[in-house]
C-alpha cells in the first residue's frame, strides 16, 4: 500500500509535467497541424534556464529571494526565456515552410529538434548537470498519513492551475473561439476580423513557456538534467497528447496524467525497464480500441 | 447613386497565370450588384481580392473613399465589408452561437454585450432556425442550415458591403428561395450594398440591379440586370436554353 | 544515381518526339546515362585520393540509399508518416546477428531471412493498426521503434547482449568470393541497390505504385474507386520492412558487431528527413537524400561538436528554400511515356480506340467466376427489371436516425434521381450502397446478390462506381493516371508480376491506360491527360470524376450533386452527356438540386425528407406533388 501510494504520487507529479508539455503540443498542434518535434527541447531549455539562474553568483537569487522567491523567479525566467525562443522558432522554421504543406513542415521541426539539443550541448556541454541542493525546496510532512514534499505539493498545485486557466481561456473566452477557428480555417477566420498573426504569437509564446516551466519543476524534482532530456519528454508527451486525443485540451492534460500514474506505477510493482515498453503498448491497445484517443479528436466531418 | 466600392484595374495572378486582368466593378449604397460567368472566370477571386485574403498583383478596390489595397484583410470587417465565402466555410466545430459571435469579433465598436445580443436577435429573426440550433455544433447542421448560419455570421458585424458568393450552391430549391428572400429583405429593410456571385444567373439576375459577366478574368458583358437577361450572348452562354421574364 | 533516370527515360526512348529528329544521343540516352553512372560508380573506389575512409562514407550512403527507399515506399508512395522505420532495419541486424553468431548461418542465407523476417514483423504489427489516420499511426511507429529498440537494450532471454549488443558477427562469402574489404562491400551493397532499384521503378510505374499513390492523394476516393486500401497499405510496409531487414542485414555484416545505440528514434528521423530532401516518392531523391545526410557530417567534422547543429539548421533552411526537395517525381507532362508502359500504339490516338468498351475485358464479371475469382453467387430474387434494390434501409448515428426504412428501386438503364431537402440523408443513403457506411438495418441487393455489408471496394468492382458531392480527385496525379484508377479493380497483376513485367501484366497495363484514354476522351479532356487534376478548372474537375467513375466499366453509377457549382448552360451540357450514358447502356442513379436537369432528364424520382420516402413517381407527378412543394420544391416567385 505504502508503494502504491507513493508510485501514485510520484506518478501524478511526472504527469503533470506530461500534461503541461503535452498541453503545448496541442495548443501548437491546433494551429499549426504540426507535431511540434522541437518542443521536448524547448522544455530542456526552460530547465537549463532555470537552472543558470539559480547557480548564478552562487546561488544570489535565492539567497536574496529565498527557496520559494528562487524557484518563482526561476519559473518566471525559463517562461519568459522559453517563450521568447517559441515565437522565434516559429519565426524562423515555421512560418516560412508553413505554406508548403505539412511533411515539409515535420522536416523542419525534426531540424529545429536537432538544433535545439546541439545547441544546448553547446552552451552547458554534453555532461549532465544537477540543481543544486541548496535551491530546491525539500520541506517533508504527511497530508493525511500521505508522504509528500512542498516540492510536490507546489508542482501539482500550479500544474493544475495552470492547466485550468489555459482550458478557460480556450475553451469558454471569445479569443479562446477565435484560436479554434484559426485552428480549423486561416482565411475564413481572417474574414471574420480575427488577426491571425496575434493568435499565432499567442500559441507559440504560450505553449512553450508552459514546457519552459515545466523544465524547472523538473529540473527540480529530480535534479540532474542532461542536453537530450528533451528527447524523452517529448515524447512522452506526444505519446500524453495522442491518448487524450490531438488537439483537444482537457485530453491532453487526462492524457498526461494517466502516463505519469501508469509509468510509475508499472515502474513500482513489475519492472522499471520495461515500463516505457508498457507505455506504449497501452497506447497502442488504446488506440486500436479508440483511433482517436481516449477522448477522441474533435470533429463534425461529413463524407 | 453614390459610389460604395470600386474595383479599378484589379490584376490578381496565380504563378504565372494570369487570373483577373484589370477587373472594374463599382457598387452604389444601397445597391445589388450580380457578377456571373463560367467556372474559372475569376469570380471568386474577385471577391477574395477585394476582401484582401487574395494578395492583388495591381489596381485599386475602393472603399468609401478609401483604398483596400493596403488595409489589411483582418480589419476589413470593422471597416464595413463582410465577406460570406464560397461553400460555407463555417466552423464545423464551434457552435452555432460561437460561429455568429466571431462574425462580430473584429468590430471592436460594438458593445459586446447588449448591441451584439439585439444585433443577433435580428439574424434570428431572419433564420429561425438557427435559433433553435445555437448550442448545436455548426458541423451537425444541413447543408441549408450552414449557408444560413454563413450569412448571419457575415451580417452579425452590420456591414455597408455583403460579399455574396454563390449562396445557392447545393442547395434544396426551397432553401434557395428562402435564402434569396432573405437577400431582398437585408438589402431593402437595411440598406445593405451586396455583391452576388453565382452560377444561378436567372435568379441573381432577378435580385439584381446591374450585372457584370466575366470571361476569363476580363469584364466581358456588363449592364443592367433586366438587360442582360435577354441579351443573346448571356442567354447562349450563361441561362441555356430556359426562357426567363423579366 | 542517375540509373533510375536512365531506366526511366528509357521506357520513353524508342518513340521520339515529333519535332526532333531522332538522333543518336536521343534514341539511346537511357542506356547512355545507365552507362556512364555505372561506370562512375565502378571507377569510384580506385580513384587515386579516394582512401578506404571514403570508400565506407561511400558504403553508409548505400545502406542509407538501401533504407531511404525502403521508407519511401512507405512514406513517399503511400504517404504513411513513418517516423519508426529503423524498428525494421534492427530487426534485420539483430535477426543476422543472432543467428550468425549463434547457429552460424552464413551472412549470404540471412540476407533473404532477415528481409523475411522484418517484413513478418511488419505485418503482424501493423496489421492492427493500419487503419489509424495520420498522426494516430505516426506515433504508433514511433512507439514499435522505441519497443524495439528497447526490448534490444533489455536483453530478453540473453538473445541481444543489452546495452553493449552483439560482437563477432561474420562477413558475407559469395560462392567462395568473401566480401570482407571496404572496397568489396562497396560494390557488394551498391549492386543490391542497383537490383533493388530496377525493381522499385517498375513497381512505381504500375497497378500497384499507382494504388499507393491513389491512397497517399486521397484514401477515401481510392477506396471508392476500386483500391483494397488496407491491403496496399499493409503491402507498402512490408516491402518497406523487407528492404530495411535486407539494409540491416548488410550493415551488421560489415560492422561485425552491432548494438541498440545505432537504431535510435534519431536513425528513423534522418530517413524520413532523407525522403523528404530528396523529394516524395522519388527513387533518384532518396539516393541523393542518403548522400546528402550521410557526406554533410563527413564534410563538417572539424567542427566536431557543432556539425550537428549545422545539420539541422540546413534540414530548415532546405525545407524553406526547397520544400518539394531536391529530385522531385515529375509527373505532368511526362506523356504516356512516363507511364511506363510497354506496347502502346505509336499514334497517342489510336490508344482511344483500342480503349473502346466492348474490346476490354477489364469490366465487371457477370458471370460466377471470371478469370479464376470466385464472385458470391446470386442469391437473391429481384424484382423484374430491377438493377438494385433497397429493403428497408435504416442507419442509425448515436441517437439520430439518418436514413429510416428506405426502400429504393433503380431501374436498369434508366435515370433514377433521389431528391429532398439538404441533411434529408440522401448522400448517407449513397454511402451505404457504395459500401462507406453499414446500415443498422435493411438490406442492399445488386443484380441479384445482397451487397449489404461488402466493402467499398469489392461494391464497385461488381459495378457500382460513384462521384462525390465536394469532387475527390487525386490533385498532384495527371488527368489520365486518375482515370487508371478506374480499371484497377479489375485487373490483377501483383507485385512480382509488376516487377518482372509479365506477360499478363503488360497487357492489363495496356488495357488499363487504354479503356483511361477513351473515358478521358468521352468527357471532352483528352487534351488535358497530361496535366495535374489540381490545375483544371472546376468544371473540367467534375467530367474528370465522372470519367473516372466510367472507367470502371460500372453498371450503375451514382452521382452526387453533378451539377453543383455549375452554370445552366455547363448544366445543360452535362444532361446531355448523362443522356449519351444511357444511350451507351449504362444505369444513372443521381442526387440532384437543380430541377432543370432532374425534371428534365429522370425516368423515375424519389423524393426523401428527414431520412424516409415521402413521395416517388414519374418527374410531373413528383413536381405536382404537394408534400414534395411544401418540403422541398417550394413556390417558385420569379
Amino acid at each position: 500500500m505504502a508503494t502504491f501510494v507513493e508510485q501514485s504520487i510520484n506518478g501524478l507529479t511526472i504527469g503533470s509535467f506530461y500534461a503541461l508539455v503535452a498541453l503545448g503540443y496541442s495548443m501548437v498542434y491546433g494551429v499549426m497541424k504540426l507535431i511540434n518535434f522541437a518542443h521536448g527541447d524547448l522544455f530542456a531549455l526552460g530547465s537549463y534556464l532555470g537552472y543558470t539562474l539559480l547557480i548564478a553568483g552562487s546561488s544570489w537569487v535565492t539567497m536574496h529571494f529565498g527557496l520559494w522567491g528562487g524557484m518563482t523567479i526561476a519559473m518566471l525566467f525559463a517562461f519568459v526565456g522559453v517563450g521568447l525562443a517559441g515565437l522565434l522558432m516559429e519565426r524562423v522554421a515555421y512560418r516560412p515552410v508553413y505554406p508548403t504543406g505539412r511533411l515539409p513542415l515535420v522536416v523542419s521541426a525534426l531540424g529545429m529538434s536537432i538544433f535545439l539539443e546541439n545547441g544546448i550541448m553547446a552552451i552547458w556541454g554534453s555532461r549532465p548537470q544537477a540543481y543544486p541542493a541548496a535551491v530546491v525546496p525539500s520541506t517533508r510532512f504527511s497530508i493525511l498519513g500521505l508522504p509528500v514534499t512542498s516540492l510536490q505539493i507546489v508542482i501539482l498545485l500550479l500544474s493544475f492551475t495552470l492547466m485550468l486557466v489555459i482550458w478557460f481561456i480556450v475553451e469558454k473566452t471569445t479569443f479562446g473561439a477565435a484560436i479554434r477557428a484559426t485552428a480549423l480555417d486561416r482565411s475564413t477566420a481572417t474574414l471574420m476580423g480575427i488577426d491571425v498573426r496575434v493568435v499565432i504569437f499567442f500559441i507559440f509564446a504560450l505553449g512553450p513557456a508552459l514546457g519552459g516551466i515545466a523544465g524547472v519543476m523538473n529540473g527540480m524534482y529530480y535534479r540532474a538534467i542532461s542536453f537530450n532530456m528533451g528527447w524523452a519528454y517529448g515524447l512522452k508527451a506526444f505519446t500524453a497528447t495522442i491518448l487524450g486525443g490531438i488537439g483537444n485540451i482537457p485530453g491532453a492534460m487526462i492524457g498526461g496524467i494517466l502516463l505519469g500514474l501508469m509509468e510509475s506505477l508499472f515502474a513500482g510493482y513489475v519492472s522499471g525497464a520495461w515500463k516505457d515498453v508498457f507505455v506504449f503498448v497501452i497506447l497502442i491497445a488504446v488506440l486500436i480500441w479508440r483511433p482517436t484517443g481516449l477522448l477522441g479528436e474533435k470533429t463534425a466531418e461529413k463524407v | 447613386m453614390a459610389t460604395l466600392l470600386a474595383t479599378k484595374n484589379l490584376v490578381v495572378n496565380y504563378g504565372a497565370v494570369q487570373a483577373l486582368k484589370g477587373i472594374d466593378i463599382e457598387l452604389g449604397e444601397h445597391d445589388i450588384v450580380t457578377v456571373l460567368g463560367a467556372n474559372g472566370a475569376g469570380k471568386t477571386t474577385l471577391l477574395k481580392s477585394i476582401s484582401r485574403i487574395q494578395t492583388i498583383k495591381s489596381g485599386s478596390i475602393e472603399f468609401k473613399g478609401k483604398d483596400l489595397a493596403t488595409v489589411p484583410a483582418f480589419q476589413l470587417a470593422a471597416l464595413g465589408v463582410s465577406h460570406v465565402p464560397e461553400g460555407r466555410r463555417i466552423f464545423a466545430t464551434l457552435t452555432t452561437e460561437e460561429n455568429l459571435n466571431l462574425g462580430a469579433y473584429g468590430v471592436r465598436n460594438l458593445p459586446a454585450g447588449k448591441e451584439l445580443q439585439k444585433t443577433k436577435e435580428w439574424i434570428f429573426s431572419l433564420f429561425p432556425i438557427l435559433k433553435e440550433r445555437r448550442k448545436q455544433l455548426a458541423g451537425t447542421l444541413s447543408g441549408g442550415e450552414q449557408q444560413m448560419l454563413a450569412i448571419g455570421r457575415g451580417l452579425i458585424s452590420k456591414p455597408s458591403v455583403l460579399l455574396l458568393d454563390e449562396p445557392s450552391l447545393g442547395l434544396a430549391p426551397i432553401i434557395v428561395q428562402e435564402i434569396f428572400r432573405v437577400i431582398r429583405q437585408i438589402h431593402e429593410e437595411e440598406g445593405v450594398s451586396i455583391l452576388l456571385v453565382e452560377q444561378n444567373a436567372r435568379k441573381a439576375l432577378s435580385v439584381a440591379r446591374y450585372g457584370y459577366i466575366l470571361e476569363l478574368g476580363k469584364v466581358a458583358i456588363e449592364g443592367e440586370a433586366c438587360n442582360l437577361k435577354d441579351d443573346e450572348r448571356v442567354r447562349a452562354a450563361y441561362l441555356g436554353g430556359s426562357k426567363v421574364s423579366c | 544515381m542517375g540509373i533510375t533516370d536512365s531506366i526511366l527515360k528509357h521506357a520513353g526512348s524508342g518513340r521520339p518526339s515529333g519535332k526532333h529528329p531522332a538522333t543518336f544521343w536521343s534514341r539511346n540516352r537511357g542506356w547512355l546515362l545507365l552507362a556512364i553512372t555505372g561506370a562512375l560508380f565502378a571507377v569510384y573506389p580506385f580513384v587515386p585520393f579516394i582512401s578506404d575512409y571514403w570508400i565506407d562514407v561511400a558504403f553508409f550512403v548505400g545502406i542509407y540509399a538501401l533504407l531511404g527507399l525502403s521508407l519511401n515506399i512507405v512514406l513517399g508512395e503511400v504517404g504513411l508518416f513513418d517516423l519508426g522505420h529503423t524498428a525494421f532495419y534492427a530487426i534485420g541486424a539483430y535477426v543476422t546477428a543472432i543467428l550468425n553468431t549463434t547457429l552460424h548461418v552464413p551472412i549470404v542465407v540471412l540476407l533473404p531471412l532477415s528481409a523475411v523476417v522484418a517484413g513478418g514483423f511488419a505485418y503482424l504489427v501493423m496489421s492492427p493498426v493500419i487503419h489509424l489516420k495520420g498522426d494516430y499511426l505516426c506515433i504508433v511507429t514511433i512507439g514499435i521503434g522505441e519497443i524495439v529498440r528497447l526490448t534490444m537494450i533489455n536483453n530478453p532471454f540473453n538473445l541481444t547482449g543489452g546495452p553493449n549488443g552483439i560482437n563477432g558477427i561474420g562477413s558475407p562469402n559469395l560462392f567462395g568470393l568473401a566480401v570482407n574489404s571496404s572496397t568489396q562491400f562497396y560494390f557488394y551493397t551498391w549492386i543490391i541497390i542497383a537490383v533493388v532499384v530496377f525493381g522499385l521503378v517498375r513497381l512505381q510505374r504500375s497497378r500497384v505504385g499507382r494504388a499507393w499513390n491513389y491512397i497517399r492523394e486521397d484514401e477515401t476516393a481510392a477506396e471508392a474507386s476500386g483500391v483494397d486500401v488496407r491491403s496496399y497499405k499493409l503491402l507498402a510496409f512490408v516491402l518497406g520492412a523487407a528492404l530495411a531487414g535486407a539494409a540491416g542485414n548488410i550493415y551488421a555484416s560489415k560492422q561485425m558487431s552491432i548494438s541498440p545505440g545505432s537504431f535510435t528514434f534519431m536513425e528513423s528521423s534522418l530517413l524520413f528527413c532523407i525522403v523528404l530532401l530528396g523529394g516524395l516518392g522519388s527513387i533518384p531523391g532518396s539516393i541523393l537524400g542518403a548522400a546528402i545526410v550521410v557526406v554533410f557530417p563527413e564534410v563538417f567534422r572539424q567542427f566536431a561538436s557543432y556539425r550537428l547543429l549545422f545539420f539541422g539548421l540546413a534540414l530548415i533552411v532546405m525545407m524553406i528554400f526547397r520544400p518539394g526537395g531536391i529530385w522531385p517525381r515529375k509527373r505532368e507532362g511526362a506523356g504516356l511515356a512516363g507511364l511506363g508502359i510497354q506496347g502502346l500504339p505509336r499514334n497517342e490516338d489510336d490508344l482511344i480506340l483500342m480503349g473502346k468498351p466492348d474490346a476490354s475485358i477489364l469490366k465487371p464479371a457477370t458471370t460466377d467466376t471470371v478469370r479464376g475469382v470466385r464472385l458470391p453467387p446470386m442469391t437473391v430474387t429481384m424484382d423484374e427489371g430491377m438493377l438494385l434494390q433497397t429493403h428497408g434501409v435504416t442507419l442509425k448515428f448515436g441517437g439520430l436516425t439518418a436514413v429510416n426504412n428506405f426502400d429504393l428501386n433503380v431501374r436498369a438503364g434508366k435515370i433514377t434521381s433521389l431528391i429532398g431537402p439538404n441533411g434529408a440523408g440522401k448522400t448517407t443513403l449513397f454511402n451505404m450502397i457504395t459500401g462507406i457506411y453499414k446500415p443498422t438495418s435493411g438490406q442492399i441487393d445488386f443484380m441479384g446478390r445482397d451487397i449489404t455489408t461488402l466493402k467499398p471496394h469489392t461494391i464497385i468492382s461488381y459495378g457500382i462506381a460513384r462521384t462525390f458531392q465536394n469532387i475527390r480527385l487525386f490533385p498532384s496525379l495527371t488527368c489520365i493516371e486518375n482515370i487508371m484508377s478506374g480499371p484497377h479493380c479489375h485487373a490483377r497483376s501483383g507485385t512480382w508480376a509488376a516487377v518482372m513485367h509479365t506477360v499478363t501484366e503488360v497487357r492489363e497495363e495496356r488495357e488499363i491506360v487504354a479503356t483511361a484514354a477513351y473515358r478521358l476522351n468521352q468527357v471532352g479532356l483528352w487534351p488535358y491527360r497530361d496535366e495535374l487534376a489540381r490545375n483544371l478548372p472546376y468544371g473540367k474537375q467534375r467530367y474528370l470524376e465522372i470519367a473516372r467513375a466510367l472507367a470502371t466499366a460500372p453498371h450503375l453509377l451514382i452521382l452526387d450533386e453533378p451539377s453543383s457549382g455549375l452554370n445552366d448552360k455547363e448544366s445543360e451540357d452535362l444532361m446531355v452527356l448523362l443522356q449519351s450514358l444511357v444511350k451507351e447502356g449504362f444505369t444513372l442513379l443521381l442526387i440532384e438540386h437543380d430541377m432543370q436537369v432532374v425534371m428534365g432528364i429522370s425516368d423515375w424520382i424519389a423524393v426523401m425528407d428527414m431520412g424516409q420516402k415521402i413521395a416517388e413517381g414519374l418527374p410531373r407527378d413528383v413536381y405536382n406533388n404537394q408534400r414534395v412543394i411544401e418540403a422541398y420544391l417550394g413556390k417558385e416567385d420569379d
